[in-house]
């Protein structure tokens, strides 16, 4: 079968409206550094038929500054990079009211952030927290954001490029997507665990296993788009419905609070919801006393 | 638990989880949620046949700093690390909320509430990140954890601590940097990716993890506060960073903001300039950059003690 792994810039033609990518420019914002970030892919692009901003990785990438940095992996400049994209698509729409604010389109295929020794000194934990912070201020402020994976999400990488869209939507195994934080042999290596033993829990425990399946019955995403042919229609749809919900101002059944939510819907996370209810029920015994201390 | 006074003394690296959470808020002040009597633990580790705590190795309440309600989440590295799970993560999350949830009822009820009484949060870290016996539960909790941070924004300022043995790493490392502050002692460690990652993914050529004195240099306290990183340096010593934090929560939000590192486009701006930096110098090492800030000696830097390092270095001009 098909796969998009490695093709991000692939599935921003799939998805668009023909010919109408124009990469490096969000509204009068544009990069003409032709060498900056290279390992992300942002741009405007339309949907049909309205504008909206597109942010993808670029696996043939090389970024010669950062050796760490290829096949996807989100570095220093990369992540900076989609952050100001995010933000620039904020200042773009800050006088339009709520229902036209233009959608932001994440296409995610990236192996994880950049793992070096210069990008420790300055700070990467920096480069990908500012980047989720921009996308989670264009959620609030009305963008709808919707995450497609189309080949690999991997742990710190996918925190940050995806986890905080409003809707996450994946293609199945069966594109060679992969979703987790780490392979099962690496997880078995350190928790000391039985491999044979973890891949059978696997099976069934949808807590650590890897995968795109066993994401959604945690309520990790909204829905698996069973054909490549689909993606373009079903991110249309999604782009509809989360502004339904903003109109309504139901935005807590969106974005990562949403989702502990649909957790809960789907059996996969359980304890999350107890744990709330116990705190709050604890919480609200004392409150008075801190209130008016 | 050892007392209040004799916490106020005492190593901020060699406390445990409640011991910061007590002795961070004011004497006898301390609320724990879902304390271990509630006996709340990870459902997915017995799967494993891997021990549980009753605090799933986090612990979270209220206490009071003045007339001040301040949230306190604490993680506790003796346990797995102090990574974060299913539970663990739900109880930051929902403590991170309830602090917004009750600075919206107060401020309702009083527009013009002073902020002496305004809540906060503070975030004691001790963590590698997502506990990988529950890897997906775990991530998805981090997700939440940013999600409120931004919920806070411009109401409820969110400190971060870091001195404990783990540091602050993975997940949780672009958690600590989108806090208003961080308070760091020298013993501290902030990154994202952990040396022996780094070594297991790029080589000793990169970074050589049992290099002790390299891995502070590139992730340590020192570093982080003349990088501004880390915007205030203390002793390691409970006291000293109650002390700190205290003198803090009593600026106003606006006064704070200034102290974020990222969080807005003219931020980002600022951060890519590092980034620059970061190709013209192509540091080796640490001392690279703290010679460019006009650190004559930077070899002299580590071994100071405390008081001489507060007078002697010089940080990166930018920085509050």
């Amino acid at each position: 079968m098909e796969t998009l792994v490695g093709r991000g810039r692939d599935a921003i033609e799939m998805i668009f409206d023909a010919g109408s990518f124009q990469e490096n420019k969000v509204d009068d914002f544009c990069i003409t550094d032709a060498e900056f970030g290279p390992g992300a892919v942002i741009g405007t692009a339309a949907l049909n038929g309205e504008p909206a901003t597109v942010i993808a990785n670029d696996a043939m990438a090389f970024n010669e500054k950062f050796p760490v940095v290829f096949a996807g992996v989100i570095g220093l400049e990369e992540a900076y990079k989609m952050a100001q994209a995010v933000y620039h698509t904020i200042r773009a729409d800050q006088d339009k009211p709520l229902g036209q604010k233009r959608p932001i389109v994440l296409i995610v295929d990236t192996p994880g952030n950049g793992p070096g020794k210069t990008e420790e000194i300055f700070g990467m934990n920096k480069a990908t927290g500012a980047y989720q912070l921009a996308l989670a201020e264009a959620r609030k402020t009305g963008h709808p954001i919707v995450a497609l994976v189309v080949g690999r999400a991997i742990s710190g990488a996918f925190l940050c490029h995806g986890l905080q869209a409003d809707h996450i939507l994946s293609l199945p195994k069966e594109y060679e997507t992969v979703i987790h934080v780490m392979p099962l042999t690496s997880i078995a290596i350190i928790t000391k665990q039985d491999i044979e033993r973890l891949e059978k829990l696997s099976e069934s425990n949808p807590v650590f296993a890897s995968g795109a399946e066993f994401f959604y019955r945690l309520g990790g995403l909204e829905e698996i788009v069973a054909d490549i042919e689909k993606m373009r229609d079903t991110i249309i749809a999604h782009v509809k419905e989360i502004r339904k919900l903003k109109a309504a101002g139901q935005d807590e059944k969106l974005g990562p609070w949403g989702r502990g939510l649909l957790g809960e819907d789907r059996g996969g996370r359980m304890a999350r919801g107890k744990v709330i209810d116990l705190i709050k029920n604890e919480f609200d015994e004392v409150a008075e006393r801190y209130i008016n201390a | 638990m050892r007392a209040w006074n004799e916490l106020q003394q005492s190593s901020f690296l060699g406390a445990n989880a409640r011991e910061r959470a007590f002795g961070l808020v004011d004497k006898g002040t301390f609320t724990e949620f879902a304390n271990p009597r509630d006996r709340i633990s990870s459902p997915h580790l017995p799967v494993l046949k891997e021990a549980i705590e009753f605090d799933d190795g986090i612990v979270v309440g209220l206490g009071l700093i003045g007339k001040k309600p301040v949230f306190v989440i604490s993680q506790e590295g003796r346990f797995i690390g102090g990574a974060v799970g299913e539970v663990g993560g739900a109880k930051m999350v929902y403590t991170i909320k309830l602090a917004i949830d009750l600075y919206d009822r107060m401020i309702a009820e009083n527009p013009a509430l002073p902020e002496e009484k305004r809540p906060a949060v503070i975030i004691s870290f001790e963590t590698g990140g997502v506990r990988l016996h529950e890897s997906n539960a775990g991530l998805l909790a981090h997700a939440e954890v940013m999600d409120q941070f931004q919920n806070a924004r411009g109401k409820v300022p969110i400190i971060g601590l870091i001195g404990s043995k783990v540091g602050c790493f993975g997940g949780m490392g672009f958690i600590a940097a989108a806090t208003d502050v961080v308070i760091m002692s020298e013993l501290g460690r902030l990154g994202l990716t952990g040396p022996e990652v780094i070594e297991q993914e790029m080589g000793k050529d990169e970074f050589d993890a049992s290099n002790r004195a390299m891995v502070f240099r590139t992730t340590g306290g020192k570093h982080k506060y003349i990088l501004g990183d880390c915007n205030f340096l203390v002793e390691d010593q409970i006291g000293a960073f109650r002390e700190r934090t205290a003198e803090i929560l009593a600026l106003s939000m606006e006064e704070l903001e200034k102290y974020r590192r990222i969080g807005s486009l003219e931020l980002v701006e600022e951060q890519l300039k590092l980034v620059d930096l970061a190709v013209q110098l192509q540091p080796r090492d640490s001392k690279d950059v703290w010679k460019y800030f006009g650190n004559e000696n930077p070899e002299g830097l580590p071994d100071m003690n405390f008081a001489e390092f507060m007078t002697t270095v010089k940080r990166r001009p930018e920085n509050k």
